[in-house]
């Protein structure tokens, strides 16, 4: 076996050349293989990413059928203990509260309707990109000014129907959980998101303000948690599901965020999919263009086989040189592809291409199509290259090692 | 805001079944149903009333219970004040003709209420756009027929094929004897009864003898029932005064 | 011609690497063809949906009224917009609209929702609508007709035949109107915003509740002869009709996000193909060198007895030429059947959703001229170059070196 590696060795470094064009071919589909893993994996990921982490989170748990038909009644009584459960989970990065309500907001120039959202402000922060969509003013905090008036955060449709702008008074008229009219007045203490994000119409409201507006104290309708990982969420969820029954009779439901947005889960999906068979055909041309040169390269030597069939050499020799050659040099290329690839895929991740226009994905500005650099896409794509290597050299290893030394000697 | 607005509904359809005039026990002869409301709607126009009401809401996840004044000249001037609970009092509406504001004393606010605002279950009150938008006529747009018992009328009325409403059917029966509604029922068109309001509790107020208990149970929301009691209810009150209409009374003191 | 009856020679001598090498150049076309139209189809997916839908493929408005669908932003003289589109041979068919916001009730349920006054028969020339219809009928123009979306149907616990009242404030007064509908259709977009709440009634009816009179309206939806003319800012309609007081936006300014993700594909597909390109080149490279050492005894007796570099080179140029276009024709058959039998057939992808508008699960690639024209003449290009270096290479051959037949 030993002499056999070092054979392998020292014919790959003797033709050079020869080697080297295989290793090219070998290097540079795997470069490809990955770049393609990279850019597939990482549009993916960053769209999935940017969206739980600006809206869904991972986890969303709410009172029986609050997803599909909200109604303001619908709501968690027993957060807080929730809440200490999820501390002393160790897969829950984070997790914050919600409230929502319809509502109609006034100021002088007249009304509009809005969506009163209560947040619990520092772990809204910690858990979502909130802080980041803030286009004008500053992140709230839950106090009263001097007034008595708690502040706001308004998205632009409101803002520009009713003409208010920072430090002006928002007038909110709901209806409260005890059935009585909600009506108080806000302090707009900032500006939310963008005329595309989709948050035009919302309120943001501290949850304390919110709880008493809505004669909601001590209730809540959502809880949002995020994990290491968006992929954790359907299995965590499950987990969730049984360890916190001893608060079934509560009636909560708990559902990932595929669940929650059914439509973008199966958007994302459907690309996926279509970039899958992308990458499908991508992978069968670079398997072509290996199976194309190691065939090559073996076939091109068929006359150094016969010699050494002539001179006594086993069958089962010659086959496990060659399969181990190309092995060999596939592996050799792999490595030597890598500080390529590596930096590439780095620059890729951190910089990646510029889109001309930046795309506004739930208020949250993609501006570049960036690649992920993990495991799985250095990983696959060099078990593959080195697998389709193996496979490739074994048919034309076979023949070489059956040939006729006379016949072998004889062609070129 | 729909409490005033409803409590306009009510009194109007309660008003139109009182025959303070028109008490006709005479069993020989059949009543004329189309006389009867045509003349309760005469009777009703230019009427001006002061009341104090009490309305109870449940729902399953809560009761309440509030207390108001009102005051009203015809169909197109209203003004309601709310006494209790606590949270609430002081809250204020006014409604001239299609127009209407709210006056909220936490924030010291006026604020004019949108038309699309003045439907919806604002209150959590079961009564619909249907009950305060009361643009149909009873007589002309609805089929009338007369069914008879010993003690009570009941009155079917069936829209025509171009009026504007939500129910199939509509059942008033009445009390033959003191000429006062018992129940209105409201029927979909599959002939399924939705809801029903029921009129209980007899009392004198000044001339009129009217229930002073009204009851709207929908019956496909389980759980669900609103009350109105009136506590006190003058029609043609002397003391009425014009100045009771207007946005500054909203404010006002009382 | 020597050099090409040479060339011919020399590739069939080793007819093997011939072969592989024409396969591996011939593949490479067909998966760039294959996926370029996979893509196409997977656009045209989504543009069709969104195109045929609601939108159509452009809008006009009056100046404003997008933002918060007012009631009172109404167009006035619609009879002469009409004129200018009737007359604009660019557009194949146009809806005009009535749109506003109110309050459905049935016996069972309140609900909000936003009311589109159309004309049957226009709508059905530029959207879907009349395909989405999951139950009753489509519009057929008499009175009290309305269709509503399933979900909408069932918070209203409504069904055929039942019905439906709507509370809607009027343009310009303000004053509460009331009509009553009777439930004739019920459709299914997929979309769901407007599965649960928009309804759909007679423009007439429409315009008589909202008090607008025959020369008001809200909107226009337009179709053209030629989509592609919709995003062109040439196009007539957009001249026209984009005044102080009025816009026209094409299908992509109205759904901004979408637009988005189109680019993104796009990008997407020019990467992998970036790539494929590469992946063939390096290829093409390999084989020609390979074709080289094995000839290259060969070469230095040539080059020994006298022949020109330039000859050679021109020589492996010319097998190069050959390979390419051999393989090209290859590949563009072997494109062509795949193509149009998936064409034909389409590529199963499942479920298949983008931003809340579900697809057929079938996505029918689409073959373009470009494809078996454009496609061919960059491969063959690349094969050329990817032959230079070889070609040097040969014709840098040092005859005493080659004599020696050391690889």
């Amino acid at each position: 076996m030993n002499l056999l590696v070092k054979l392998a060795f020292r014919n790959i470094f003797r033709q050079r050349r020869r080697s080297l064009l295989t290793a090219l071919s070998i290097g540079g589909g795997y470069l490809l293989c990955t770049l393609s893993f990279s850019l597939i994996e990482g549009s993916y990921n960053n769209l999935v990413n940017l969206f739980t982490l600006t809206k869904t989170g991972h986890v969303q748990i709410h009172k029986d059928d609050y997803l599909d038909r909200p109604k303001l009644h619908k709501a968690i009584d027993d957060y807080a203990d929730i809440g200490k459960q999820l501390n002393n989970m160790q897969q829950v990065k984070s997790f914050t509260y919600r409230i929502f309500a319809p509502a109609l907001a006034y100021s002088d120039e007249g009304n509009h309707p809005a969506q009163v959202i209560g947040i619990d402000l520092t772990r809204e922060r910690a858990t979502t990109l909130i802080a980041d969509k803030v286009a004008s003013g500053q992140y709230i905090n839950n106090k009263a000014d001097s007034d008595g008036y708690f502040q706001a955060m308004i998205g632009i449709g409101v803002a520009e129907s009713l003409e208010v702008g920072l430090g002006d008074d928002l007038i909110l008229i709901s209806q409260g959980a005890d059935g009585s009219i909600a009506n108080d007045i806000f302090r707009v203490g900032a500006i939310i998101g963008s005329r595309d994000s989709g948050d035009g119409a919302n309120v943001y409201l501290p949850l304390n303000a919110a709880q008493t507006f809505l004669a909601l104290e001590g209730r809540v309708h959502e809880i949002v948690l995020t994990l290491d990982n968006y992929d954790e969420a359907e299995a965590f969820a499950a987990t969730l599901r049984s360890t916190i029954s001893n608060l079934t009779f509560s009636n909560l439901t708990i559902s990932p965020w595929q669940e929650v947005e059914v439509d973008f889960y199966k958007s994302m999906e459907s690309d996926k999919r279509g970039n899958a068979v992308a990458l499908v055909i991508i992978l069968f041309i670079v398997f072509i263009g290996v199976l194309n040169t190691v065939l090559m390269s073996v076939l091109e030597r068929t006359r150094e086989f016969g010699v050494l069939k002539a001179i006594g050499s086993r069958p089962i020799i010659i086959l496990s040189l060659v399969t181990i050659e190309t092995t060999l040099l596939a592996t050799l290329s792999v490595v030597a592809a890598l500080f390529l690839t590596v930096p590439i895929i780095y620059w890729l991740t951190h910089a990646g291409f510029e889109l001309s226009e930046p795309i506004d994905v739930g208020g949250i500005m993609f501006s570049a199509y960036r690649g992920e650099m993990s495991w799985y896409v250095f990983g696959v794509p060099v078990l593959l290259l080195i697998f389709f290597a193996f496979i490739i050299s074994i048919p034309p290893g076979i023949r070489a090692a059956r040939i006729l030394p006379s016949q072998a000697m004889s062609s070129f | 805001m729909q409490r005033m607005t409803l409590v306009r509904g009510l009194l109007i359809s309660s008003l139109l079944l009182t025959t303070p005039i028109i008490a006709d026990n005479n069993l020989d002869n059949k009543p004329d149903v189309i006389q009867i409301i045509d003349d309760m709607e005469a009777l009703y126009r230019g009427d001006s009333s002061k009341a104090a009401i009490t309305m109870i809401v449940e729902t399953p996840q809560y009761q309440r219970e509030m207390k108001m004044t009102s005051s009203a000249i015809g169909d197109e001037q209203s003004f309601i004040r709310v006494l209790s609970p606590k949270k609430d009092r002081g809250i204020a509406t006014l409604k001239l003709d299609d127009e209407m504001w709210n006056y909220f004393p936490k924030i010291n606010k006026v604020i004019k209420v949108p038309p699309s605002m003045m439907m919806g279950s604002w209150m959590g009150s079961d009564f619909t756009n249907d009950d305060l938008v009361k643009q149909t006529m009873l007589t002309e747009d609805y089929d009338l027929t007369l069914n008879e018992t010993e003690t009570e009328y009941t009155v079917t009325l069936v829209p025509k094929e171009l009026t504007v409403t939500v129910w199939g059917k509509i059942e008033y029966v009445v009390n033959r004897a003191a000429m006062v509604p018992l129940e209105q029922n409201f029927y979909d068109d599959r002939g399924d009864l939705i809801r029903t309001l029921t009129f209980s509790e007899l009392k004198q107020f000044g001339n009129v003898r009217l229930p002073s208990r009204l009851e709207m149970t929908p019956l496909n929301k389980a759980g669900h029932k609103t009350t109105v009691i009136y506590d006190e209810l003058i029609f043609e009150p002397d003391d009425v005064d014009p100045a009771v209409f207007t946005l500054r009374n909203l404010k006002s003191r009382f | 011609m020597l050099t090409l009856k040479l060339a011919i020679r020399n590739l069939l001598r080793n007819t093997r690497r011939t072969v592989l090498t024409m396969a591996l150049i011939g593949s490479s076309l067909t998966a760039l063809i294959l996926v370029d139209a996979l893509m196409l189809g997977m656009l045209d997916i989504l543009v069709n949906s969104i195109t045929k839908n609601l939108v159509g493929e452009a809008q006009i408005h009056r100046v404003g009224f997008r933002d918060n669908l007012d009631v009172d932003l109404y167009l006035s003289e619609t009879e002469k917009i009409i004129e200018t589109l009737d007359q604009d041979p660019t557009i194949a068919a146009y809806s005009e609209r009535v749109l506003a916001g109110g309050i459905l009730s049935s016996s069972y349920n309140v609900a909000t929702g936003l009311m589109y006054g159309i004309n049957a028969v226009s709508e059905g020339q530029v959207t879907q609508l009349p395909d989405a219809i999951i139950e009753g009928q489509y519009l057929t123009g008499k009175s009290g007709e309305i269709l509503i979306g399933h979900e909408l149907a069932d918070l209203l616990e409504v069904s055929l035949g039942d019905r439906l009242v709507i509370t809607l404030s009027e343009a310009d007064t303000s004053e509460l109107a009331q009509a009553l509908f009777r439930v004739s259709g019920i459709f299914k977009f997929g979309i769901k915003g407007v599965d649960k709440g928009v309804v759909f009634t007679n423009l007439d009816q429409a315009r008589g509740v909202i008090g607008l009179t025959n020369e008001q309206s809200h909107e226009f939806a337009l179709r053209f002869t030629d989509r592609a003319l919709a995003t062109q800012p040439g196009t007539a309609v957009y001249q026209n009709l984009n005044t102080s007081e009025l816009e026209t936006l094409n299908w992509l300014q109205l759904n901004r996000p979408i637009a988005s993700i189109i680019e993104m594909s796009k990008f997407a597909s020019l990467i992998i193909g970036s790539i494929l390109f590469i992946l063939a080149g390096l290829g093409v490279i390999n084989s020609m060198f390979m074709s080289i050492y094995e000839r290259i005894y060969e070469f230095g007796v040539i080059k020994a007895l006298g022949t020109r570099p330039a000859r050679l080179a021109g020589l492996i140029m010319t097998e190069a030429l050959l390979i390419a276009l051999i393989s090209c024709v290859a590949g563009l058959i072997l494109g062509y059947l795949l193509g149009s039998y998936a064409a034909e057939y389409g590529v199963p992808m499942g479920d298949y959703q983008v931003s809340g508008i579900a697809i057929d699960s079938r996505v029918l690639t689409r073959l373009e001229p470009y494809q078996f024209i454009q496609f061919p003449i960059y491969v063959t290009f690349l094969t050329l170059v990817a032959a230079i270096y070889p070609a040097l290479f040969a014709a840098k051959i040092v005859p005493t070196e080659a004599l020696q037949r050391s690889l």
